[in-house]
């Protein structure tokens, strides 16, 4: 008798706190409106979603002290993907359906950005990714997702600029390619790599890969150093990169290596200074242009770290979001994401000029960085010719 | 032939990582006859505790390597007194032990996520990285020294199982804890001995995964590996979960080397399926229950 009746206390327990979550979503405050972000919080990339989420509060604690948008102030609504495409999809659907946001910010990753679509579409809210650069994040069968933009360049672009500056400048014959299979980002960057290099005449020697989560890299990294390549791209993310760079160093490789947006973090270098010592890897903007310096300093200040990458892209990814709203003079999703097709704007990564058919920044430069060092030594602008 | 000897090389030093784990887990299942899912847990916290005796401490390596390996055994004790132990006082179903060990398993993954922060840290490096040269061939010091670690604590895993008293005490709870009970062996105190041990290996092995590679609290996850070389070994064997795992680092490695990297893992566990309906006890498992 006392087992039940316990059974039943606890049982009644749930069910009112269930009502009670049920309740409080419908209490609406007429005077905020609502953004959402995803990302990793946890996970692999938490160094990139944790500066991402800090800088969007940035902006928009910003944006409530000078009058808010149109009149009301905005809330942040943060999830945490964990790195996980599936978490991704719940994520917006708690957004889109409980928060009733008016867009959304983020998630940084291809492998996360391409799932979240059907939702979106369903819900009919935008969202901008900030640095998924993979194709299929706004097109796919050469028809453009209503509801997705970004604000970075694409992998086509990506994994061409690191091919044709490998070939153009570093003068490199023969290249091998070491990438994650079970990544959309590093697929992408791969295919496009291999594309561009070998129609401007280079060879690739050796296509190895390996799965996310990998910590052992020497068996193919040996069979990469048998084939003696000049290059060797790795278009993965700066955990991977930090390992396998060592393992590669160790084995004996004396190869330059090169990689794309997945590269810069301040853990790579703690990591792994000296093996990507004299690297090359293509970026989307130069951190040490000194219009950017501001944003850096009040970042620095306001959390006591260095920003990376993702936050400037957040920044303009709220900016334009913000730009979009103002434009559209409404808070109504739909009205946001005909605007946002129509975006012309300077942000602090470059212009940001959306192509209504790809939902794309069109013609972003990219920035190629070596590491000398330790530190990001930005070498030049290339563009994709 | 340089190539297959350093790919050799390289499989040799996967699998002894594999090994170190994989022995841990072998001696628990033959204790208890269940699949400690929680071993994984214990080899991360073993990679904590050394990162943190190192950087925070201050320790000298060799103290902080065998603390790491107290820390990480009592650690195997606690969580067998807390998870296990009732569960057995109740005569539980097997599955039930399954259950509470992937539960403790998520449990320390998450507490190390939610205290300590997901990033990755790095051991400082104690050992030089430059690789010991041999001709063409390069091997890693830190692979060397894994190598040499593994085999003393094997031999000493087996001179405790095969020449000692406590170790009689322990193969005969394995073959038969209520019997053994009957002849004044006191199964409780042997079980806890058997898990200490388990946690002290894991928190070894766990320290030079974290010297190796890096140190993050998906650590757990690798330990699907040392499974696949203990049941491959033949479960409830020492010397199988050795051999096995040694094998399939190299097996691994030269699948990756020859055929083709992408299909590793594939190699890996079709390697596992193949046994399981070939030889289902393993390589060196016996058909009858003399395990241990």
């Amino acid at each position: 008798m006392k087992k039940k009746a316990l059974a039943l206390i606890i049982t009644g327990i749930f069910t009112l706190s269930l009502g009670l979550t049920g309740c409080g979503g419908s209490k609406k405050a007429s005077d905020t409106v609502k953004i959402g972000w995803i990302g990793s919080l946890t996970g692999d990339q938490a160094v990139w979603g944790q500066c991402e989420s800090n800088t969007v509060k940035m902006v928009i604690d910003d944006l409530n002290k000078n009058g808010g948008l149109l009149g009301k102030q905005v809330q942040l609504v943060p999830y945490d993907t964990r790195g996980d495409g599936t978490e991704a999809v719940n994520a917006v659907k708690r957004l889109t359906g409980q928060d009733k946001v008016i867009g959304i910010i983020g998630p940084n990753a291809s492998g996360q950005a391409i799932p979240i679509s059907s939702v979106l579409e369903e819900m009919k809210v935008p969202d901008i990714a900030t640095v998924a650069t993979n194709p299929k994040v706004t097109i796919v069968d050469g028809k453009v997702k209503p509801y997705n933009f970004r604000v970075c360049f694409i992998d086509p672009y990506q994994g061409a600029a690191a091919a044709g500056y490998a070939y153009d400048v570093l003068k490199a014959k023969n290249a091998a390619i070491l990438y994650d299979v079970a990544d959309d980002y590093s697929q992408g960057l791969t295919q496009f790599f291999e594309k561009t290099f070998t129609e401007k005449g280079g060879k690739i020697v050796a296509k190895e890969a390996f799965k996310t989560g990998d910590v052992d890299f020497r068996a193919p990294l040996t069979k990469i150093k048998e084939s003696n390549p000049d290059v060797i791209f790795m278009p993965y993310f700066f955990k991977e990169v930090a390992l396998s760079s060592k393992q590669a160093r160790e084995l004996g490789i004396k190869a330059t290596l090169m990689g794309g947006d997945g590269w810069p973090s301040e853990q790579l270098i703690s990591m792994a200074k000296d093996a990507v010592e004299g690297s090359y890897f293509v970026n989307h903007l130069d951190f040490n242009d000194p219009e950017v310096a501001g944003f850096r300093a009040k970042y620095k200040t306001a959390f006591g770290k260095d920003v990376e990458l993702n936050g400037f892209l957040a920044y303009d990814a709220t900016n334009m979001l913000i730009d979009a709203v103002k434009r559209a003079n409404s808070f109504d999703p739909i009205k946001i994401t005909a605007a946002l097709e129509t975006t012309n704007m300077t942000g602090i990564t470059g212009k940001i000029i959306i192509g209504k058919d790809t939902h794309n920044p069109e013609n972003k430069d990219a920035a190629i960085i070596k590491i000398v060092n330790g530190e990001y030594i930005f070498q030049q602008k290339y563009a994709v010719h | 032939m340089t190539n297959f000897l350093q790919q050799l090389i390289n499989g040799l030093s996967i699998g002894s990582v594999y090994a170190l784990m994989a022995v841990g887990y072998s001696l628990v299942y033959s204790i208890m006859n269940f699949s400690n899912f929680a071993h994984g847990g214990v080899i991360m916290f073993g990679a904590y505790f050394g990162y943190f005796f190192i950087t925070l401490y201050k320790l000298p390596f060799p103290v902080a390597f065998i603390a790491s390996g107290l820390c990480a055994g009592i650690l195997a004790v606690v969580i067998q007194r807390i998870a296990y132990k009732p569960l057995m006082d109740r005569k539980a179903p097997f599955l039930y032990f399954i259950i509470s060990a992937m539960g403790v398993s998520i449990f320390l993954e998450n507490i190390v996520v939610a205290t300590i922060g997901p990033t990755f840290r790095t051991y400082p490096a104690i050992f030089s990285e430059i690789p010991i040269k041999i001709g063409a061939l390069n091997i890693g010091r830190i692979d060397l020294m894994m190598f040499v670690i593994s085999a003393i604590c094997l031999g000493f895993l087996i001179y405790l199982i095969d020449f000692t008293k406590i170790g009689k005490a322990i193969q005969a709870t394995a073959y038969n804890m209520k019997a053994s009970t009957l002849m004044g062996i006191n199964a409780d105190r042997i079980i806890i001995i058997v898990f200490a041990v388990g946690g002290i290996l894991a928190g070894l092995a766990g320290v030079l995964f974290g010297m190796k590679y890096t140190v993050y609290p998906q650590i757990g996850n690798i330990t699907i590996k040392s499974f696949i070389a203990a049941v491959f070994g033949g479960l409830g064997s020492i010397k199988g979960a050795v051999i096995g795992s040694i094998l399939l680092g190299v097996i691994e490695t030269l699948a990756s080397g020859y055929f083709s990297s992408q299909y590793r893992d594939l190699i890996a566990f079709a390697l596992l399926i193949f046994i399981l309906i070939v030889r289902p006890v393993g390589l060196m498992g016996k058909v009858t229950e003399d395990k241990a």
